[in-house]
């Protein structure tokens, strides 16, 4: 029972880390994608006196990735319907050019003002209209989810840890009489810590197997069945084998100076 | 015959404030001698043992063991040293949650020695120390004077160039302390080990020729 309990007092937080981590991945993976639909969603209007070419945008501002000119042609047949052919031609002299400007590029509302302005500044630009308010509470609102995820995860792993040294002190005074004997009697810090290391190295690998089976499950069964649009459309990016890896290294890293904090306390003590 | 070890103006402090407690010391044992280091409480004698064993450097002077210089010595080459002491404790410092045998190879599975030498090592070294029998217990469930016995044995695994022993009967009985003091006679005979035991009092009963130290006022004398 004490063993079990042991093992668990260090599996639980160690898990906890190991869920911030994988959290953050998948939401790292999910977020892109939704990070480059926005920015691929997003386009400025401008209209201009005369035709422009891109790089003439670009020469203006080099955050303009793509510049696609609106068929004149289509507004004119829009807005002159039942308008003779010689009407039509001389509203479509008159109309400016409209081009949707594509950005390279999330950017905040100073970012799209400088655009905004920097575009204004060109003499055959009649007005720019950068839809700033409808994109800006889609980015404030995805800004805000994400700031919130990141400071959960931190919040978990800071806690985490602490539970991680308190184990740690229970590890030290449990084995601190081994490995000051040991210590004595010549032996190297590996084979004084041997032991501790074993234990916390079979933890480390249980507590990478349950958090990457709890992902995996996710993905292969919960994603599906469960009817949530995200999770269905995102369920490649819930878990990756490669962040097995990621996990396995984290707790290994973490394994690792936990040992060596119980085996450098041990040391000093007055034998 | 050479000096296992070997004091010059060997000076050791202690705690934070460097406090003195041996001071220009001065001293030399040779090989297969038995060596007694007495002296009041707190005179420095479980002091001068622990730099024996390095876990104390010299803060002036030197204090050389098997060849090695203390003072400058790193921790590899001390961790090496110490595989060829052996040290017994007044309280004895046994691994509680390990066998009696087990206690007893640790020097043996510290030198990487394979399994069936620890075993047959075991079985003579508890057979020496008369407890064949307590091979598999674990300490607590032995008396002082086993446990100590266990020490000795422990201390004697790996036939050790030096034993250094810091009051090794002083929470004996008479009839265990005696045991003990046998022990070390032979040990010190038989395999012409230096042995170096600090105790505020020699026994009476002890036939061996032996060398007494007495550490007075920070210095070590000898008494002749």
């Amino acid at each position: 029972m004490k063993f079990i309990k042991n093992h668990l007092m260090f599996i639980l937080p160690l898990m906890a880390i190991l869920l911030g981590i994988e959290f953050y991945l998948v939401f790292e993976r999910t977020t892109n994608t939704y990070e480059k639909s926005l920015k691929e969603g997003y386009s400025m209007l401008v209209v201009t006196k005369k035709p422009m070419e891109l790089s003439a945008f670009q020469t203006l501002n080099d955050h303009i990735s793509s510049a696609e000119q609106i068929q004149r042609e289509s507004i004119v047949s829009e807005v002159a319907k039942g308008v003779s052919e010689s009407g039509s031609e001389e509203i479509l002299a008159a109309l400016p050019y409209f081009y949707n400007l594509g950005l390279d590029s999330y950017l905040h509302t100073s970012g799209l003002e400088k655009i905004k302005k920097d575009l204004e500044a060109e003499s055959n630009i009649k007005k720019v209209e950068t839809f700033g308010s409808s994109y800006q509470s889609s980015y404030r609102l995805f800004s805000f989810v994400k700031f919130v995820l990141k400071v959960f995860i931190a919040f978990m792993a800071v806690v985490s840890l602490f539970l991680i040294m308190k184990q740690m002190e229970i590890w030290k005074y449990a084995h601190k009489e081994r490995m000051q004997v040991m210590e004595i009697f010549g032996a190297p810090l590996m084979l004084r810590a041997g032991v501790l290391f074993k234990v916390a190295f079979l933890d480390a690998l249980f507590s990478t197997l349950l958090v990457s089976g709890i992902f995996l499950y996710t993905k292969l069964y919960w994603a599906s069945e469960s009817g949530i649009e995200i999770m269905t459309q995102n369920q490649e990016a819930l878990f990756k084998f490669g962040d097995m890896g990621i996990l396995l290294g984290a707790a290994i890293l973490i394994v690792i100076i936990a040992v060596y904090t119980v085996v450098f306390s041990s040391k000093g003590v007055e034998e | 015959m050479s000096n296992v070890i070997h004091a010059s103006h060997l000076t050791l402090t202690y705690g934070k404030r460097g406090k003195e407690i041996i001071k220009d010391a001065n001293f030399s044992i040779k090989k297969g001698e038995f060596v007694f280091i007495t002296g009041p409480s707190g005179s420095g004698k479980s002091t001068l043992l622990k730099a024996l064993y390095g876990k104390l450097k010299p803060s002036e002077g030197n204090l050389v063991v098997g060849g090695l210089d203390l003072s400058t010595i790193r921790q590899t080459k001390l961790q090496e040293l110490r595989t060829h002491m052996g040290i017994i404790f007044q309280d004895y410092k046994l691994v509680n949650e390990w066998t009696v045998k087990k206690n007893v190879v640790l020097p043996l599975m510290i030198a990487g020695y394979p399994t069936e030498i620890q075993e047959t090592q075991a079985h003579r070294l508890l057979k020496h120390v008369k407890l064949p029998e307590h091979a598999d217990r674990y300490p607590l469930e032995l008396s002082g004077g086993e446990q100590q016995r266990v020490g000795v044995a422990r201390a004697l695994a790996k036939n050790p160039v030096v034993i250094l022993a810091d009051e090794p009967t002083g929470n004996l009985d008479d009839y265990s302390s005696n045991v003990i003091w046998d022990l070390m006679e032979n040990a010190c005979q038989q395999l012409d080990t230096t042995i170096l035991v600090v105790t505020h009092k020699i026994p009476t009963i002890f036939s061996l020729p032996y060398r007494h130290f007495i550490i007075e006022s920070k210095g070590v004398y000898e008494v002749h």
